[in-house]
Protein backbone atom coordinates (compact mmCIF):
# COMPACT_ATOMS: atom_id res chain seq x y z
CA UNK A 1 0.00 0.00 0.00
CA UNK A 2 1.50 3.20 -0.83
CA UNK A 3 2.59 5.79 1.74
CA UNK A 4 0.45 8.34 0.84
CA UNK A 5 -3.06 6.55 0.74
CA UNK A 6 -2.03 6.10 4.55
CA UNK A 7 -0.67 9.26 5.36
CA UNK A 8 -2.11 12.60 6.86
CA UNK A 9 0.48 15.10 7.13
CA UNK A 10 -0.16 15.86 10.56
CA UNK A 11 0.83 12.54 11.76
CA UNK A 12 4.30 12.07 13.90
CA UNK A 13 4.31 8.77 14.44
CA UNK A 14 1.99 5.95 13.15
CA UNK A 15 2.42 2.16 14.26
CA UNK A 16 0.08 -0.24 12.33
CA UNK A 17 0.22 -3.91 14.05
CA UNK A 18 3.61 -3.55 15.73
CA UNK A 19 4.69 -7.13 17.26
CA UNK A 20 8.27 -7.18 18.97
CA UNK A 21 9.55 -10.42 20.98
CA UNK A 22 13.02 -10.34 22.25
CA UNK A 23 15.40 -13.53 21.61
CA UNK A 24 13.99 -14.78 24.70
CA UNK A 25 10.56 -15.28 23.67
CA UNK A 26 9.20 -12.45 25.89
CA UNK A 27 6.59 -10.42 23.86
CA UNK A 28 7.41 -6.86 24.99
CA UNK A 29 4.84 -5.58 22.89
CA UNK A 30 1.82 -7.41 21.13
CA UNK A 31 0.03 -6.01 18.00
CA UNK A 32 -0.05 -2.11 18.84
CA UNK A 33 -1.54 0.17 16.41
CA UNK A 34 -1.61 4.17 17.32
CA UNK A 35 -1.26 7.69 15.76
CA UNK A 36 0.05 10.51 17.56
CA UNK A 37 -0.50 13.58 15.52
CA UNK A 38 2.59 16.55 15.27
CA UNK A 39 2.32 18.56 18.78
CA UNK A 40 0.45 15.82 20.68
CA UNK A 41 1.68 15.52 24.33
CA UNK A 42 1.42 11.54 25.02
CA UNK A 43 2.01 9.91 28.42
CA UNK A 44 2.52 6.22 28.04
CA UNK A 45 1.50 4.64 31.26
CA UNK A 46 1.28 0.85 32.44
CA UNK A 47 3.05 -1.57 34.98
CA UNK A 48 6.50 -1.85 34.85
CA UNK A 49 7.51 -4.51 32.34
CA UNK A 50 4.30 -3.46 30.05
CA UNK A 51 6.45 -2.71 26.94
CA UNK A 52 6.92 1.20 27.71
CA UNK A 53 10.73 1.15 26.89
CA UNK A 54 10.70 -1.17 24.08
CA UNK A 55 8.39 1.18 22.07
CA UNK A 56 10.20 3.88 22.77
CA UNK A 57 13.00 1.79 21.88
CA UNK A 58 11.49 0.92 18.72
CA UNK A 59 10.83 4.61 17.82
CA UNK A 60 14.73 5.16 18.23
CA UNK A 61 15.15 2.18 15.93
CA UNK A 62 17.34 0.78 18.61
CA UNK A 63 15.05 -2.14 18.15
CA UNK A 64 12.89 -3.79 15.14
CA UNK A 65 9.42 -5.12 15.05
CA UNK A 66 9.56 -8.65 14.29
CA UNK A 67 5.97 -7.18 12.53
CA UNK A 68 4.31 -4.31 11.58
CA UNK A 69 5.02 -1.12 10.53
CA UNK A 70 6.27 2.43 12.08
CA UNK A 71 6.58 5.84 10.43
CA UNK A 72 7.89 8.38 11.81
CA UNK A 73 7.69 11.96 10.22
CA UNK A 74 6.39 10.35 7.18
CA UNK A 75 9.07 7.99 6.87
CA UNK A 76 8.90 3.65 7.19
CA UNK A 77 11.63 3.68 9.86
CA UNK A 78 11.03 0.01 10.41
CA UNK A 79 12.63 -0.55 6.42
CA UNK A 80 15.06 2.67 6.72
CA UNK A 81 18.47 1.48 5.57
CA UNK A 82 20.83 0.67 8.47
CA UNK A 83 23.25 4.22 7.25
CA UNK A 84 20.43 6.07 7.30
CA UNK A 85 19.45 5.83 10.52
CA UNK A 86 21.89 8.16 13.05
CA UNK A 87 19.69 11.09 10.35
CA UNK A 88 16.35 9.62 12.22
CA UNK A 89 18.31 9.94 15.51
CA UNK A 90 18.78 13.90 14.66
CA UNK A 91 14.96 14.21 14.65
CA UNK A 92 14.36 12.34 17.35
CA UNK A 93 15.61 13.58 21.14
CA UNK A 94 15.33 11.48 24.18
CA UNK A 95 15.97 11.59 28.45
CA UNK A 96 16.09 8.76 30.82
CA UNK A 97 15.43 8.37 34.50
CA UNK A 98 19.51 7.86 34.49
CA UNK A 99 20.46 11.42 32.84
CA UNK A 100 23.21 9.51 31.04
CA UNK A 101 25.37 12.64 31.07
CA UNK A 102 29.24 12.03 30.68
CA UNK A 103 30.82 12.63 33.80
CA UNK A 104 34.11 14.20 32.52
CA UNK A 105 32.26 17.10 30.68
CA UNK A 106 31.26 20.24 32.13
CA UNK A 107 27.12 21.50 31.30
CA UNK A 108 28.13 23.54 27.84
CA UNK A 109 30.36 20.50 26.99
CA UNK A 110 27.73 17.57 27.55
CA UNK A 111 25.24 19.70 25.50
CA UNK A 112 27.70 21.26 22.88
CA UNK A 113 28.66 17.07 22.41
CA UNK A 114 25.62 16.27 20.67
CA UNK A 115 25.76 18.87 18.15
CA UNK A 116 29.74 18.41 17.57
CA UNK A 117 29.40 14.56 16.61
CA UNK A 118 27.02 15.29 14.23
CA UNK A 119 29.18 17.52 12.45
CA UNK A 120 27.84 20.72 13.61
CA UNK A 121 30.30 23.83 12.86
CA UNK A 122 31.53 25.59 15.96
CA UNK A 123 29.63 29.29 15.60
CA UNK A 124 26.20 26.83 15.14
CA UNK A 125 26.76 25.14 18.64
CA UNK A 126 28.13 28.53 20.23
CA UNK A 127 24.90 30.07 19.34
CA UNK A 128 22.55 26.98 20.32
CA UNK A 129 23.58 26.08 23.29
CA UNK A 130 23.46 29.06 25.46
CA UNK A 131 20.05 29.72 24.06
CA UNK A 132 18.84 26.24 25.27
CA UNK A 133 20.81 26.18 28.25
CA UNK A 134 18.37 29.61 29.43
CA UNK A 135 15.55 27.45 28.11
CA UNK A 136 15.98 25.00 30.82
CA UNK A 137 17.38 27.66 33.46
CA UNK A 138 21.22 26.62 33.83
CA UNK A 139 22.78 29.24 31.81
CA UNK A 140 24.70 30.19 35.22
CA UNK A 141 25.99 26.66 35.51
CA UNK A 142 27.25 26.07 32.33
CA UNK A 143 30.93 25.70 33.47
CA UNK A 144 30.13 22.86 36.28
CA UNK A 145 30.38 19.31 35.89
CA UNK A 146 27.06 17.10 36.72
CA UNK A 147 28.45 16.34 39.85
CA UNK A 148 28.54 19.26 41.00
CA UNK A 149 24.34 19.72 40.14
CA UNK A 150 21.08 17.99 41.94
CA UNK A 151 19.55 15.84 40.17
CA UNK A 152 16.88 18.00 38.33
CA UNK A 153 19.34 20.02 37.54
CA UNK A 154 20.97 17.11 35.58
CA UNK A 155 17.74 15.97 33.93
CA UNK A 156 17.88 19.62 32.70
CA UNK A 157 20.86 19.30 31.13
CA UNK A 158 19.76 15.93 29.36
CA UNK A 159 16.84 17.55 28.65
CA UNK A 160 18.63 20.67 26.84
CA UNK A 161 21.01 18.34 24.87
CA UNK A 162 18.09 16.14 23.53
CA UNK A 163 16.27 19.47 22.42
CA UNK A 164 19.28 22.02 21.32
CA UNK A 165 18.95 20.40 17.70
CA UNK A 166 15.51 21.04 17.81
CA UNK A 167 14.23 17.55 17.16
CA UNK A 168 10.65 16.88 15.84
CA UNK A 169 10.21 14.77 18.51
CA UNK A 170 11.20 13.74 22.08
CA UNK A 171 11.11 10.64 23.83
CA UNK A 172 11.49 10.30 27.81
CA UNK A 173 11.85 7.37 29.44
CA UNK A 174 10.65 8.14 32.90
CA UNK A 175 12.47 11.16 33.24
CA UNK A 176 11.56 11.50 36.68
CA UNK A 177 11.88 8.26 38.06
CA UNK A 178 14.56 9.54 40.60
CA UNK A 179 13.47 12.88 41.14
CA UNK A 180 11.36 14.38 44.21
CA UNK A 181 7.78 15.63 43.39
CA UNK A 182 8.62 19.12 43.70
CA UNK A 183 11.28 18.52 41.26
CA UNK A 184 9.37 16.75 38.76
CA UNK A 185 6.74 19.43 38.39
CA UNK A 186 9.76 21.44 37.48
CA UNK A 187 10.75 18.96 34.49
CA UNK A 188 7.09 18.16 33.61
CA UNK A 189 6.62 21.89 32.68
CA UNK A 190 9.88 22.26 31.13
CA UNK A 191 9.03 19.43 28.65
CA UNK A 192 5.27 21.09 28.67
CA UNK A 193 7.13 24.07 27.15
CA UNK A 194 9.13 22.35 24.70
CA UNK A 195 5.47 20.61 23.30
CA UNK A 196 3.98 23.95 23.75
CA UNK A 197 7.18 24.94 21.09
CA UNK A 198 5.60 22.32 18.27
CA UNK A 199 7.92 19.18 19.35
CA UNK A 200 5.96 16.27 19.53
CA UNK A 201 6.76 14.73 23.19
CA UNK A 202 6.19 10.76 24.45
CA UNK A 203 7.02 10.58 27.94
CA UNK A 204 6.43 7.21 29.79
CA UNK A 205 5.92 7.83 32.92
CA UNK A 206 4.97 5.89 36.70
CA UNK A 207 3.90 9.46 37.64
CA UNK A 208 0.50 9.03 38.74
CA UNK A 209 0.13 12.64 40.09
CA UNK A 210 1.61 14.37 37.41
CA UNK A 211 -0.32 12.45 34.79
CA UNK A 212 -3.70 13.07 36.83
CA UNK A 213 -2.92 16.76 37.11
CA UNK A 214 -1.93 17.36 33.40
CA UNK A 215 -4.98 15.86 31.54
CA UNK A 216 -3.01 15.06 28.34
CA UNK A 217 -3.11 12.03 26.00
CA UNK A 218 -2.44 8.46 28.23
CA UNK A 219 -2.11 5.18 26.68
CA UNK A 220 -1.53 2.45 28.75
CA UNK A 221 0.15 -0.91 27.99
CA UNK A 222 -0.38 -3.90 29.94
CA UNK A 223 1.81 -7.14 28.69
CA UNK A 224 2.76 -5.58 25.62
CA UNK A 225 -0.75 -4.96 24.92
CA UNK A 226 -2.90 -1.31 24.36
CA UNK A 227 -5.62 -1.45 26.46
CA UNK A 228 -6.44 2.30 26.44
CA UNK A 229 -6.16 5.47 24.60
CA UNK A 230 -7.53 8.29 26.00
CA UNK A 231 -7.66 12.12 25.30
CA UNK A 232 -7.24 14.19 28.91
CA UNK A 233 -6.77 10.81 30.51
CA UNK A 234 -5.35 10.14 33.95
CA UNK A 235 -3.27 7.22 35.26
CA UNK A 236 -5.28 4.83 36.68
CA UNK A 237 -8.91 3.07 35.17
CA UNK A 238 -11.01 5.68 34.56
CA UNK A 239 -14.15 6.43 36.31
CA UNK A 240 -14.82 10.21 34.71
CA UNK A 241 -13.86 12.78 31.96
CA UNK A 242 -11.20 10.66 30.06
CA UNK A 243 -12.84 10.50 26.11
CA UNK A 244 -11.93 7.43 24.86
CA UNK A 245 -10.54 7.37 21.56
CA UNK B 1 35.25 19.07 7.89
CA UNK B 2 37.79 20.83 10.11
CA UNK B 3 35.72 20.62 12.86
CA UNK B 4 36.06 17.34 11.97
CA UNK B 5 39.64 17.01 11.96
CA UNK B 6 40.22 18.85 14.89
CA UNK B 7 37.97 16.60 16.96
CA UNK B 8 39.61 13.07 15.39
CA UNK B 9 42.92 14.57 16.79
CA UNK B 10 41.51 15.72 20.16
CA UNK B 11 40.01 12.62 20.64
CA UNK B 12 43.11 10.38 20.04
CA UNK B 13 45.80 12.12 21.80
CA UNK B 14 43.09 11.98 24.65
CA UNK B 15 42.63 8.08 24.09
CA UNK B 16 46.50 7.37 23.98
CA UNK B 17 47.57 9.85 26.57
CA UNK B 18 45.23 7.60 28.96
CA UNK B 19 46.27 4.61 27.98
CA UNK B 20 49.81 5.63 27.64
CA UNK B 21 51.05 2.57 29.20
CA UNK B 22 49.43 -0.08 26.83
CA UNK B 23 49.89 2.20 24.32
CA UNK B 24 53.61 2.58 24.87
CA UNK B 25 53.98 -1.21 24.78
CA UNK B 26 52.40 -1.88 21.90
CA UNK B 27 54.69 1.02 20.08
CA UNK B 28 57.14 -0.43 21.27
CA UNK B 29 56.19 -3.92 19.68
CA UNK B 30 55.65 -2.69 16.80
CA UNK B 31 59.24 -0.81 16.36
CA UNK B 32 60.53 -3.90 17.57
CA UNK B 33 59.12 -6.49 14.79
CA UNK B 34 59.06 -3.67 11.89
CA UNK B 35 63.13 -3.18 12.93
CA UNK B 36 63.57 -6.38 12.12
CA UNK B 37 61.53 -6.92 9.26
CA UNK B 38 63.39 -3.71 7.84
CA UNK B 39 66.66 -5.50 8.73
CA UNK B 40 65.51 -8.69 6.83
CA UNK B 41 64.67 -6.78 3.76
CA UNK B 42 67.92 -4.66 3.88
CA UNK B 43 69.82 -7.45 3.82
CA UNK B 44 67.94 -9.43 0.90
CA UNK B 45 68.43 -6.79 -1.14
CA UNK B 46 71.66 -6.27 -0.14
CA UNK B 47 72.60 -9.88 -0.87
CA UNK B 48 71.11 -9.18 -4.37
CA UNK B 49 73.25 -6.20 -4.68
CA UNK B 50 76.10 -8.65 -4.39
CA UNK B 51 75.23 -11.20 -6.57
CA UNK B 52 74.74 -8.76 -9.35
CA UNK B 53 78.12 -7.49 -9.30
CA UNK B 54 79.97 -10.65 -8.51
CA UNK B 55 78.48 -12.15 -11.37
CA UNK B 56 79.52 -9.14 -13.66
CA UNK B 57 83.30 -9.81 -12.50
CA UNK B 58 83.24 -13.88 -12.53
CA UNK B 59 86.44 -15.00 -13.03
CA UNK B 60 87.53 -18.46 -12.98
CA UNK B 61 91.00 -19.05 -11.42
CA UNK B 62 93.23 -22.20 -12.82
CA UNK B 63 95.94 -22.39 -10.28
CA UNK B 64 99.08 -23.87 -11.44
CA UNK B 65 101.77 -25.82 -9.45
CA UNK B 66 104.86 -23.00 -8.37
CA UNK B 67 106.77 -26.02 -10.15
CA UNK B 68 104.77 -26.70 -13.21
CA UNK B 69 106.89 -27.07 -16.21
CA UNK B 70 106.00 -24.99 -19.13
CA UNK B 71 104.61 -28.09 -21.30
CA UNK B 72 101.98 -28.79 -18.39
CA UNK B 73 100.99 -24.91 -18.17
CA UNK B 74 101.25 -24.72 -22.24
CA UNK B 75 98.76 -28.22 -22.17
CA UNK B 76 96.21 -26.77 -19.80
CA UNK B 77 95.96 -23.64 -21.67
CA UNK B 78 94.83 -25.29 -24.86
CA UNK B 79 92.34 -27.27 -22.89
CA UNK B 80 90.89 -24.03 -21.79
CA UNK B 81 91.19 -22.61 -25.05
CA UNK B 82 89.32 -25.53 -26.63
CA UNK B 83 86.76 -25.70 -24.02
CA UNK B 84 82.93 -24.49 -24.90
CA UNK B 85 82.14 -22.87 -22.39
CA UNK B 86 84.67 -20.24 -21.98
CA UNK B 87 85.27 -17.67 -23.90
CA UNK B 88 88.59 -16.19 -22.90
CA UNK B 89 91.86 -16.76 -21.14
CA UNK B 90 95.19 -15.02 -20.30
CA UNK B 91 98.05 -16.48 -18.36
CA UNK B 92 99.91 -14.52 -15.40
CA UNK B 93 103.04 -15.73 -14.37
CA UNK B 94 103.86 -15.78 -10.16
CA UNK B 95 105.33 -12.71 -10.22
CA UNK B 96 102.39 -10.66 -11.29
CA UNK B 97 99.84 -13.09 -8.94
CA UNK B 98 103.19 -12.38 -5.82
CA UNK B 99 102.14 -8.85 -6.99
CA UNK B 100 98.50 -9.30 -6.47
CA UNK B 101 98.65 -11.11 -3.16
CA UNK B 102 100.38 -8.51 -1.91
CA UNK B 103 97.36 -5.90 -2.14
CA UNK B 104 95.12 -8.28 -0.58
CA UNK B 105 97.27 -10.11 1.91
CA UNK B 106 98.49 -8.13 5.02
CA UNK B 107 102.22 -7.54 5.88
CA UNK B 108 102.39 -11.03 8.10
CA UNK B 109 100.81 -13.37 5.88
CA UNK B 110 103.12 -12.24 3.28
CA UNK B 111 106.09 -12.30 5.02
CA UNK B 112 106.16 -15.56 5.00
CA UNK B 113 105.21 -16.25 1.05
CA UNK B 114 108.21 -16.11 -1.56
CA UNK B 115 107.63 -14.97 -5.10
CA UNK B 116 108.28 -19.12 -6.16
CA UNK B 117 105.89 -19.93 -4.11
CA UNK B 118 102.70 -18.41 -5.26
CA UNK B 119 101.18 -20.38 -8.15
CA UNK B 120 100.84 -18.91 -10.90
CA UNK B 121 97.64 -19.15 -12.50
CA UNK B 122 95.18 -18.83 -15.74
CA UNK B 123 92.19 -16.27 -15.24
CA UNK B 124 89.40 -17.14 -17.52
CA UNK B 125 86.15 -15.78 -18.47
CA UNK B 126 83.29 -18.13 -18.68
CA UNK B 127 79.62 -17.63 -20.61
CA UNK B 128 78.15 -17.72 -17.82
CA UNK B 129 78.61 -17.01 -14.50
CA UNK B 130 77.03 -20.68 -13.40
CA UNK B 131 79.85 -22.14 -16.43
CA UNK B 132 82.27 -21.99 -13.57
CA UNK B 133 81.47 -24.75 -12.07
CA UNK B 134 82.35 -27.06 -15.09
CA UNK B 135 85.70 -25.44 -15.68
CA UNK B 136 86.04 -26.36 -11.53
CA UNK B 137 84.80 -29.78 -12.26
CA UNK B 138 86.89 -30.29 -15.58
CA UNK B 139 90.50 -28.89 -14.38
CA UNK B 140 90.60 -30.41 -11.15
CA UNK B 141 93.54 -32.51 -10.26
CA UNK B 142 94.97 -32.42 -13.53
CA UNK B 143 98.74 -32.51 -13.90
CA UNK B 144 100.46 -29.14 -12.83
CA UNK B 145 96.99 -28.03 -11.35
CA UNK B 146 97.12 -26.66 -7.47
CA UNK B 147 94.16 -27.65 -5.94
CA UNK B 148 90.62 -27.25 -7.53
CA UNK B 149 90.14 -23.98 -9.69
CA UNK B 150 88.69 -21.29 -7.92
CA UNK B 151 85.45 -19.19 -8.68
CA UNK B 152 84.20 -16.27 -6.15
CA UNK B 153 81.19 -17.27 -7.41
CA UNK B 154 80.89 -20.30 -4.50
CA UNK B 155 82.30 -18.37 -1.91
CA UNK B 156 79.06 -15.79 -3.14
CA UNK B 157 76.67 -18.71 -2.60
CA UNK B 158 78.12 -19.94 0.48
CA UNK B 159 77.46 -16.15 1.69
CA UNK B 160 74.44 -15.84 0.27
CA UNK B 161 73.00 -18.78 1.91
CA UNK B 162 73.85 -18.22 5.26
CA UNK B 163 72.06 -14.40 4.37
CA UNK B 164 69.16 -16.22 3.07
CA UNK B 165 68.98 -18.19 6.30
CA UNK B 166 69.38 -15.45 8.26
CA UNK B 167 66.64 -13.58 6.29
CA UNK B 168 64.12 -16.20 7.22
CA UNK B 169 64.87 -16.57 10.67
CA UNK B 170 64.87 -13.11 11.34
CA UNK B 171 61.27 -12.78 8.75
CA UNK B 172 59.84 -15.38 11.18
CA UNK B 173 60.30 -13.71 14.43
CA UNK B 174 59.23 -10.48 13.14
CA UNK B 175 55.94 -12.12 12.13
CA UNK B 176 55.28 -13.67 15.23
CA UNK B 177 56.15 -10.02 16.43
CA UNK B 178 54.12 -8.67 14.06
CA UNK B 179 50.88 -10.56 15.05
CA UNK B 180 51.55 -9.64 18.97
CA UNK B 181 52.10 -6.10 17.93
CA UNK B 182 48.67 -6.25 16.23
CA UNK B 183 47.27 -7.99 19.61
CA UNK B 184 48.63 -4.92 21.45
CA UNK B 185 47.32 -2.68 19.10
CA UNK B 186 43.78 -4.13 19.03
CA UNK B 187 43.94 -4.44 23.03
CA UNK B 188 44.89 -0.79 23.72
CA UNK B 189 41.75 0.16 21.06
CA UNK B 190 39.38 -2.03 22.93
CA UNK B 191 41.07 -0.49 26.57
CA UNK B 192 39.74 2.94 24.33
CA UNK B 193 36.33 1.50 23.06
CA UNK B 194 35.35 0.85 26.97
CA UNK B 195 37.06 3.78 28.41
CA UNK B 196 34.47 5.73 25.94
CA UNK B 197 31.64 3.12 26.40
CA UNK B 198 29.01 5.74 27.71
CA UNK B 199 30.33 8.53 25.19
CA UNK B 200 29.65 6.27 22.52
CA UNK B 201 26.09 5.30 23.80
CA UNK B 202 25.55 9.30 23.57
CA UNK B 203 26.85 9.94 20.27
CA UNK B 204 24.72 6.63 18.71
CA UNK B 205 21.57 8.63 20.88
CA UNK B 206 21.77 11.68 19.03
CA UNK B 207 22.70 10.69 15.74
CA UNK B 208 26.52 10.27 14.65
CA UNK B 209 26.74 8.35 11.80
CA UNK B 210 28.79 5.03 12.62
CA UNK B 211 31.96 6.52 10.93
CA UNK B 212 32.14 9.50 12.91
CA UNK B 213 32.16 6.82 15.65
CA UNK B 214 34.62 4.98 13.98
CA UNK B 215 36.88 6.93 12.82
CA UNK B 216 39.02 8.42 16.27
CA UNK B 217 39.32 4.63 17.08
CA UNK B 218 40.73 3.56 13.70
CA UNK B 219 42.89 6.71 14.01
CA UNK B 220 44.35 6.27 17.15
CA UNK B 221 45.31 2.53 15.93
CA UNK B 222 47.25 3.80 12.78
CA UNK B 223 49.28 6.59 15.11
CA UNK B 224 50.45 3.43 17.11
CA UNK B 225 51.51 1.65 14.03
CA UNK B 226 52.83 4.67 12.51
CA UNK B 227 55.06 5.69 15.43
CA UNK B 228 56.29 2.49 15.98
CA UNK B 229 56.99 1.63 12.15
CA UNK B 230 58.88 5.59 12.09
CA UNK B 231 60.78 4.63 15.08
CA UNK B 232 62.06 1.51 13.18
CA UNK B 233 62.82 3.15 9.99
CA UNK B 234 65.16 5.59 11.83
CA UNK B 235 66.80 3.04 13.48
CA UNK B 236 67.05 1.29 10.01
CA UNK B 237 68.47 4.23 8.66
CA UNK B 238 70.73 4.65 11.41
CA UNK B 239 72.46 1.05 11.16
CA UNK B 240 72.67 1.42 7.60
CA UNK B 241 74.70 4.75 7.67
CA UNK B 242 76.83 3.22 10.62
CA UNK B 243 77.36 0.26 7.93
CA UNK B 244 78.17 2.36 5.44
CA UNK B 245 80.69 4.39 7.50
CA UNK B 246 82.46 1.01 8.20
CA UNK B 247 82.79 0.14 5.24
CA UNK B 248 84.19 3.11 3.26
CA UNK B 249 87.64 2.12 4.23
CA UNK B 250 87.75 -1.67 3.02
CA UNK B 251 87.96 -2.36 -0.59
CA UNK B 252 85.62 -2.00 -3.10
CA UNK B 253 85.65 -5.72 -3.44
CA UNK B 254 84.84 -6.95 -0.41
CA UNK B 255 81.32 -7.81 0.47
CA UNK B 256 79.53 -5.84 3.20
CA UNK B 257 80.83 -3.01 0.86
CA UNK B 258 79.22 -4.12 -2.40
CA UNK B 259 75.58 -5.23 -0.39
CA UNK B 260 75.63 -1.40 0.38
CA UNK B 261 72.10 -0.22 -1.13
CA UNK B 262 71.24 2.54 -3.07
CA UNK B 263 69.20 5.70 -1.67
CA UNK B 264 66.37 4.45 -3.60
CA UNK B 265 66.50 0.68 -2.36
CA UNK B 266 66.95 2.07 0.76
CA UNK B 267 63.72 4.55 0.59
CA UNK B 268 61.73 1.14 -0.22
CA UNK B 269 62.71 -0.65 2.35
CA UNK B 270 61.91 2.09 4.67
CA UNK B 271 58.40 3.02 3.18
CA UNK B 272 57.64 -0.37 2.88
CA UNK B 273 58.20 -1.24 6.98
CA UNK B 274 55.92 2.16 7.52
CA UNK B 275 53.20 1.08 5.09
CA UNK B 276 53.26 -2.33 7.37
CA UNK B 277 53.19 -0.55 10.16
CA UNK B 278 50.21 1.26 9.37
CA UNK B 279 48.65 -1.70 8.06
CA UNK B 280 49.28 -3.76 11.27
CA UNK B 281 47.74 -0.71 12.88
CA UNK B 282 44.25 -0.38 11.24
CA UNK B 283 44.32 -3.92 11.16
CA UNK B 284 44.45 -3.95 15.18
CA UNK B 285 41.80 -1.19 15.49
CA UNK B 286 39.75 -2.66 12.68
CA UNK B 287 39.35 -5.93 14.42
CA UNK B 288 38.72 -4.05 18.28
CA UNK B 289 35.98 -1.91 16.14
CA UNK B 290 34.34 -4.80 14.69
CA UNK B 291 34.50 -6.92 17.88
CA UNK B 292 33.82 -4.65 20.58
CA UNK B 293 32.34 -1.02 19.35
CA UNK B 294 28.41 -2.14 18.62
CA UNK B 295 27.79 0.50 15.75
N1 LIG C 1 16.68 -6.81 25.93
C1 LIG C 1 15.67 -7.57 26.37
N2 LIG C 1 15.75 -8.92 26.23
C2 LIG C 1 14.73 -9.68 26.66
N3 LIG C 1 13.64 -9.23 27.27
C3 LIG C 1 13.52 -7.92 27.45
C4 LIG C 1 14.53 -7.01 27.02
N4 LIG C 1 14.14 -5.76 27.33
C5 LIG C 1 12.93 -5.89 27.91
N5 LIG C 1 12.55 -7.17 28.01
C6 LIG C 1 11.30 -7.67 28.54
O1 LIG C 1 10.26 -7.12 27.77
C7 LIG C 1 9.19 -6.73 28.60
C8 LIG C 1 8.90 -5.25 28.46
O2 LIG C 1 9.99 -4.54 29.02
P1 LIG C 1 10.09 -2.97 28.99
O3 LIG C 1 9.80 -2.51 27.60
O4 LIG C 1 11.41 -2.59 29.54
O5 LIG C 1 8.93 -2.52 29.95
P2 LIG C 1 8.77 -1.20 30.83
O6 LIG C 1 9.66 -0.17 30.30
O7 LIG C 1 7.32 -0.87 30.69
O8 LIG C 1 9.09 -1.57 32.23
C9 LIG C 1 9.56 -7.14 30.02
O9 LIG C 1 9.00 -8.41 30.28
C10 LIG C 1 11.06 -7.24 29.97
O10 LIG C 1 11.52 -8.20 30.87
MG1 LIG D 1 11.14 0.96 31.28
Amino acid sequence: MPIGALWRPEIMIKLDHVTKTYKNGTIALDDVSLEIEKGEFVFLVGSSGSGKTTFLRLLLREELPDRGTIWEAGRDIVNLPKWRVPYLRRNIGCVFQDFRLLQNKTVFENVAFALEVIGRPKSVIEAQVPQVLELVGLAHKRDNLPSELSGGEQQRVAIARAFVNRPLILLADEPTGNLDPKISEGIMSLLDRINKSGTTVVMATHDKALVDRMRLRVIELDHGTLVRDQHRGVYGIDGDGGVQR
Amino acid sequence: MASFSQYVVKETTTNLWRNRVTTAAAVFTVMISLFLVGASLVLGQGASNAEIKWQQGTLVTVWMEPGASAQEIAAVQTQLDAFPYVHGCYYRTQAQDYEEAQHLLTATELSVLKPEQIPSSIRCIPNESQDAKLVIAKFSGQPGVFGSPTAPIQYLKTIQRVITTAQYAVLVVALVLLLSSAVLILNTIRMAIFARKREVAVMKLVGATNWFIRVPFIFEGLVQGFIGSALAALFIWIGEAFWRVRTESQSPDGLLHQMLLSNWQLFWCETIVILLGMTIGSIGSAIAIRRFLDV
